[in-house]
């Protein structure tokens, strides 16, 4: 189980990091469903697997829905890349030293995913000025936030992850203003 | 009733209240009904972040209503529209993980500045004033924020607070709210003075008045927050709908000196008989209470409202009929909780 939350907890930076690194709708598409993956496997043993489904749908919804509209491909690492890259490397590895080493107790691979994508769309947000890509960073975050209830004593139930998923998939229904939609 | 929701009870009131004279005050470039949607979604988003039972719900609503906010038009671009609400959500979010997780003490006093950071980027205040565009409709600039969704964010994130933090880490986020609101005082009421664009005045008279909210809700005394209170309703029905009603006579730039315009001036400034006067007395007494040389710094920094107001009350220029009444109904409501402000406190359930 260890190893399997371990795999999880990579996934979820490595779909947050293709979110940061990428400017194409596949490529942020792929990221978000990377992320709501990774993120819906962690919540699984604390928040039950109800959470975990209710997280997997809407970040996979959100993604479908992403892939629609935006700028066409992949266009993952485009010119000009390197202080997203470094964005994304280092916050793994401040994530890492909090989650194994500052903080304890059971749950590391989810603290250290929480963490992760926190960080990596609040600062995606300040290197992107791409609505698609926005919205994208919105629904990640969403679902990064409704996990952070796994980490300690739940008392809110599945109602945050309920919230998030409609969130995440319904941030990408929102009509953009016509100078703004990609 | 959920204590969180009766908390909000008067300041959601309030912002009804401010919905309905900025209908009266409506800017001509908004159509009504357009105004009434966008208002109406904004009450209901605000309602869903009183309502919500845990913090966790009332970022994942601020966060929708940031992106509804944000697809709903104007000049700004889009990612810039979302910056605010999305650094609040991030921040808010990173706070409520160091509240969550085990380890050193350290880490709720990390949760406690992310709380901080989160209301202010949340709200618009310093460090992170949301950008202005003079031109934009009132509904869809950073005023929305700071002047409408701001004081239920504000309240909600504030409540929760005390049961989200370690009782250590919560007199550091009072300190820290208090911090803030000295420097979104000092930098408020200086910059509205100062400023030449009149737009930007107003929005840094916002500010100025959220640093006073600030300094009430970090100080842990019942009248500390009662003059929070009191400030966020004065913003909602005080500076609010008369920053609407100056939009006219900011773009024509015709400043009169009027007697309505001394007034709305005294409205602005927060002296007595006004609603900002009772908050200012409160903030006094519990300033006074906690650390008495706070009260004698607030003092002194009060002063500054002054220049900054009679700048404002000018550039309303000189109301007339539908403007001339709705200004008339927001002074009248600000001298009646001035002079009686214990309803709308108990109303909050103090």
């Amino acid at each position: 189980m260890v190893i399997a939350e371990a795999a999880a907890a990579f996934v979820a930076w490595f779909g947050a990091s293709v979110i940061v690194l990428a400017d194409g709708r596949r490529g942020v598409a792929l990221g978000l469903a990377l992320t709501a993956a990774g993120l819906a496997f962690l919540a699984w043993p604390s928040a039950g697997v109800g959470a975990a489904i209710v997280i997997a749908a809407g970040g996979l919804l959100g993604a479908v829905v992403r892939n629609r509209s935006g700028p066409a491909g992949w266009v993952i690492m485009p010119a000009g890349s390197t202080p997203r890259l470094i964005l994304c490397v280092a916050a793994a590895l401040v994530s890492l030293w909090i989650a194994a080493s500052v903080t304890s107790g059971d749950g590391a691979a989810l603290r250290f995913a929480v963490l992760c994508v926190v960080v990596q769309m609040g600062g995606r947000l300040f290197t992107t000025r791409d609505p698609s890509i926005t919205l994208a960073a919105v629904a990640a975050l969403a679902l990064a936030v409704a996990d952070t209830v796994a980490i300690g004593p739940n008392s809110s139930g599945v109602a945050p992850f309920i919230v998030a998923a409609l969130v995440a998939a319904g941030v990408m229904f929102v009509r953009l203003p016509a100078s703004n939609a990609a | 009733m959920q204590p969180e929701l009766q908390a909000n009870l008067s300041v959601l009131v309030a912002a009804a209240a401010a919905v309905v004279l900025a209908l009266v005050l409506s800017p001509p470039r908004m159509s009504r009904s357009t105004l009434v949607a966008n208002g109406g979604a904004g009450l209901a988003g605000m309602v869903f972040i009183a309502a919500a039972p845990s913090l966790e719900l009332a970022v994942l609503v601020l966060l929708a209503l940031g992106v509804l906010h944000a697809g709903a038009g104007g000049r700004r671009e889009f990612a810039v529209r979302l910056r605010g609400p999305i650094a609040a959500a991030a921040l808010l979010g990173l706070a409520l993980f160091f509240a969550r997780v085990q380890g050193p003490d350290v880490l709720s006093r990390f949760a406690a500045v992310g709380l901080a950071a989160g209301l202010a980027a949340g709200v618009g205040l310093l460090p992170y004033i949301h950008e202005l565009d003079p031109e934009e409709p009132a509904a869809l600039s950073p005023i929305v924020w700071i002047g409408f969704v701001g004081p239920v964010l504000a309240t909600a994130v504030v409540l929760r607070a005390r049961e989200v933090l370690p009782a250590g880490a919560g007199g550091a986020f009072g300190a820290m709210l208090i911090g803030l609101g000295l420097l979104n005082i000092v930098w408020g009421t200086v910059a509205s003075w100062r400023t030449e664009a009149g737009a930007a005045a107003w929005h840094y008279s916002f500010v100025a008045d959220w640093g006073l909210a600030l300094c009430g809700f970090g100080l842990t005394v019942s009248e500390g927050s009662s003059a929070a209170l009191l400030v966020l309703v004065s913003i909602l029905i005080g500076r609010l709908p008369l920053y609407l009603a100056s939009r006219q006579a900011l773009r024509e730039k015709t400043p009169t000196e009027r007697p309505i315009n001394l007034v709305v001036a005294a409205v602005l400034a927060g002296s007595a008989p006004f609603a900002g006067f009772a908050a200012r007395v409160l903030l006094f007494r519990a300033a006074t209470q906690l650390y008495w040389p706070l009260a004698l710094v607030l003092a002194l920094l009060m002063l500054l409202w002054l220049p900054g107001s009679l700048r404002l009350g000018q550039s309303l220029g000189l109301p007339r009929g539908r403007q001339a009444f709705g200004v008339g109904v927001v002074v009248a409501l600000n001298v009646l909780i001035g002079l009686y402000p214990l309803p709308l406190l108990s109303l909050a359930g103090r």
